[in-house]
């Protein structure tokens, strides 16, 4: 018979490295028609880092997203990145290219201040114009503004700037220290269906709530969790490389090797916890490995919510579900007084 | 022209008003009308402010085409395929690799051996792994040697003319026996355990005593690969001048480049390293695996070379995630209150350390879970096993220690009878709460994610 459990779980995740450097440097120059190019030398590797990268340059500069181009990845020509690392993207590079981005912005306001009859400090970039602050029927188009700062004045709006989040060293002793610049938290509630009689379990929801500072982009935060949770699902029930006597892998295939596919995926509903950092770019800390942390744990938790048995050596397959069942009602008739 | 600006005639932009974006990209492969393709929220790449909208990226419509270029969609005039082959034993002693008869098959051009490699060792922390292993095996995914030839099914077949004879060693598989003295030594003739970490924090002892009840527990996890959908690629192209460029599937090129110095003894000014569309990292493309390879054969034929991973070689021979086993004492107050924590951890490191110092830290100063917790003692061992190396994977050693501080959570609360979302919020952190290594914390949101969770839920307490 099916048994309904739920479980709870809750994580903490620092963002970038222990304690070590780990610096980005970023490269933006704005165009003369007012678009700009961003230059890092991180990596997509499928979580959409570059479309965030470009957003936090578009935002800095008064720009759209579809306005920034990114290049990535050359070592040849890009700047030195950590990479695509200990969830750092957002936070470090993001932090690298908004400075790099203000920079730029530098050299476009002391180009606007003249045309525009004011101060620099008076001036800030916004819908694709610089304009007075407070008084924004005075402005001017930022491809106005690049245009004549790269022709007339010989002076192109192109920045570069490097960031690396600050830690404090940890005591060999004690390990007291600041190992981290940030951190966010997260937690995941999961309900499953248990067959008692087979072990075998189903994952039906999962209700997800997690933090991330800004969402920089809200879609791309939730297709993260998605991702994650899909990791901890198969971290939970299914994935494991068995390895005989002798330290051969015996399923190093995926015919043995079990993962979860679309249709062992629950529901999943994303909340974006609403939080700020002032430290990282625009407020946001970042999402990426964090999605995966509290899955298995809700996940084994809701076992022990539905059967009354709590499996301590992951995955929980079938077989050792079952087996658990068995032990307890083992256990429960012992207790019958005779 | 806005009338405040001061701009003189000839200084006007003399671009004309761009075409659309439609206009601009190339048209679809498959018909538009049928298949709705376009962006679910056409606008929000047009939008300013740019920060928080929900943009679509530019490089989906090129994978849900299926035009974005892979390694393995890339091809050079003159490319040659490399294969690697492995060992399949999980600890020994190269007695004799015999290439010769590999060497003689028709087309293939180039065999390289570990011997040959300048610098046969690399790592992020400790540089103890060789590109391809000379003299001792350390598991059985090792690669003994590399083979370039015209077509992939020439270098697989030169693999089998290959003929390596070893002396069997003692293989340690089990990390908690590879910790005894008296163990065979993955790295001999340096002890197993490669790296500690340990945190203390007020007086568990005394945190014990306090406490009304005590919970102890053990937990442990399994090894698991990243399985991304593309495997481990890269390109080789090392040119007539002694420049070498990498096309790699690879998530760090910076690291990769230094790497890459240090195996071939070639300047940093001399390589490119170029990492085109990764399809899937997870943790597991942080390094360098057979590029160094790729680039000598590459040197030995003077034609680009290029080597794709199998799924097998993705499971046996390239990063995992570390199995932990994890013991837990915890006290209490009756009512739920956690005084004390006591850890202790064993990483199964694999056969060589990658990314596990990083894991282990990671895993260590997290152990306690965001919990205010006055009296903590954390104690956190990597040890060398004659396995798979374990390295940075999704979380780094997080969600094996959050299974276990959440699972020994809810016996905790259900042994006091405290609903499991009460005994959270009991227990976790403030904004301002000290963190195991004395950190104060700032943007603490862990108690709002319980109960944006719960609500979502729909979580009742249960009498």
């Amino acid at each position: 018979m099916k048994q309904r459990g739920r479980g709870i779980a809750c994580m903490w995740y620092p963002i970038g490295f222990t304690v070590d450097a780990n610096p980005s440097a970023a490269t933006v120059k704005v165009n003369e028609d007012g678009t700009a190019t961003v230059l890092t030398g991180t990596v997509e590797t499928g979580q959409g880092s570059l479309t965030v990268l470009g957003q936090i340059a578009a935002e800095a500069l008064g720009i759209a997203t579809d306005d920034v181009h990114v290049v990535s990845a050359d070592t040849d020509t890009t700047p030195m990145d950590t990479g695509a690392i200990a969830s750092r993207t957002t936070y470090v590079t993001g932090n690298a290219i908004w400075l790099a981005a203000e920079a730029a912005k530098a050299i476009l306001f002391e180009t606007a201040a003249p045309m525009l009859g004011v101060k620099v400090s008076q001036l800030e970039a916004k819908d694709r114009k610089i304009q007075v602050k407070n008084y924004p029927q005075r402005n001017v188009s930022i491809a106005q503004v690049a245009h004549r700062s790269q022709v007339v004045l010989g002076q192109p709006a192109i920045g570069s700037a490097s960031w690396n989040p600050p830690t404090v060293a940890m005591d060999p002793e004690t390990g007291q220290g600041k190992p981290f610049a940030t951190y966010v938290y997260a937690t995941q509630i999961a309900e499953v269906d248990v067959d008692d009689e087979t072990g075998e379990v189903e994952i039906l929801r999962i209700a997800a709530a997690h933090d991330c500072g800004t969402a920089i982009n809200p879609m791309l935060v939730e297709g993260q969790v998605e991702g994650g949770i899909s990791m901890g699902v198969g971290m939970a029930l299914q994935e494991e490389m068995l390895f005989d006597a002798n330290g051969r892998h015996i399923n190093p295939n995926l015919t043995n090797y079990i993962m979860p596919t679309s249709l062992d995926m629950p529901e999943i509903t994303v909340d974006i916890v609403q939080g700020y950092d002032p430290t990282g770019p625009f407020g946001a800390k970042g999402v990426g490995e964090p999605t995966a942390v509290p899955t298995a744990a809700a996940v084994l938790n809701a076992i022990h919510d539905a059967v009354g048995v709590r499996v301590t050596s992951l995955p929980a397959t079938a077989e050792k579900v079952l087996a658990a069942i068995k032990a307890k009602r083992a256990t429960e008739q012992k207790q019958i007084p005779a | 022209m806005n009338e405040h600006s001061r701009i003189l005639e000839h200084e006007k932009l003399n671009i004309a008003e761009p075409l659309s974006d439609a206009d601009l990209r190339l048209p679809a492969m498959v018909p538009r009308e049928p298949f709705p393709i376009e962006t679910l929220t056409p606008d929000a790449r047009q939008q300013t402010r740019a920060v928080g909208q929900r943009a679509t990226r530019p490089d989906g419509r090129l994978h849900g085409l299926g035009q974005t270029k892979y390694i393995d969609d890339l091809s050079f005039p003159g490319m040659l395929y490399a294969r690697i082959k492995r060992a399949g034993i999980a600890s020994a002693r190269i007695k004799r690799i015999d290439t010769s008869a590999a060497e003689a098959m028709p087309g293939v051009m180039a065999v390289l051996t570990g011997k040959e490699i300048p610098t046969n060792t690399f790592g992020p922390t400790f540089q103890d792994q060789p590109v391809l292993v000379d003299e001792v095996v350390f598991h059985a995914g090792d690669g003994v040697a590399a083979v370039a030839a015209v077509t992939e099914q020439i270098a697989n077949e030169a693999l089998d003319k290959i003929v390596v004879e070893y002396e069997p060693l003692p293989a340690v598989l089990d990390p908690v026996a590879a910790m005894r003295e008296d163990s065979p030594k993955v790295h001999a003739p340096d002890s197993n355990i490669y790296a500690t970490k340990v945190i203390r924090k007020g007086d568990v002892e005394k945190g014990f005593a306090e406490s009304d009840r005590i919970f102890e527990a053990r937990f442990s996890t399994q090894m698991i690969e990243h399985v991304s959908l593309e495997p481990h690629a890269a390109i080789a192209d090392w040119d007539a001048n002694g420049r070498l460029t990498i096309y790699a599937t690879i998530g760090r090129i910076t690291l990769a480049r230094s790497d890459m110095a240090r195996t071939l003894k070639m300047p940093m000014s001399r390589i490119r390293i170029v990492a085109t569309i990764v399809g899937g990292n997870f943790g597991g493309k942080n390094e360098i695996t057979q590029e160094p390879a790729l680039a000598l054969l590459s040197k030995k034929t003077g034609r680009p070379v290029k080597g794709v991973f199998t799924r097998g070689e993705e499971f046996t021979s390239t990063t995992t995630r570390h199995p932990i086993i994890m013991d837990y004492k915890t006290g209490v107050t009756n009512k739920g209150r956690i005084l004390a924590r006591q850890i202790r951890l064993v990483l199964d490191g694999g056969a060589y350390c990658s990314w596990s110092s990083t894991t282990l830290g990671k895993a260590c100063i997290l152990s306690p879970g965001p919990y205010k917790i006055d009296n903590v003692l954390a104690e956190a061992f990597v040890v060398y096993t004659n396995k798979t190396m374990t390295g940075a994977m999704r979380g780094f050693g997080a969600p094996q220690v959050c299974f276990a501080y959440e699972s020994h959570m809810d016996d905790i609360a259900k042994a006091l009878g405290i609903d499991p979302l009460e005994i959270r919020l009991l227990n976790a952190f403030d904004e301002g709460s000290s963190s195991p290594t004395g950190q104060v914390l700032h943007s603490v949101v862990v108690k709002e994610t319980l109960r944006k969770a719960a609500d979502r839920f729909g979580w009742e307490p249960r009498s």
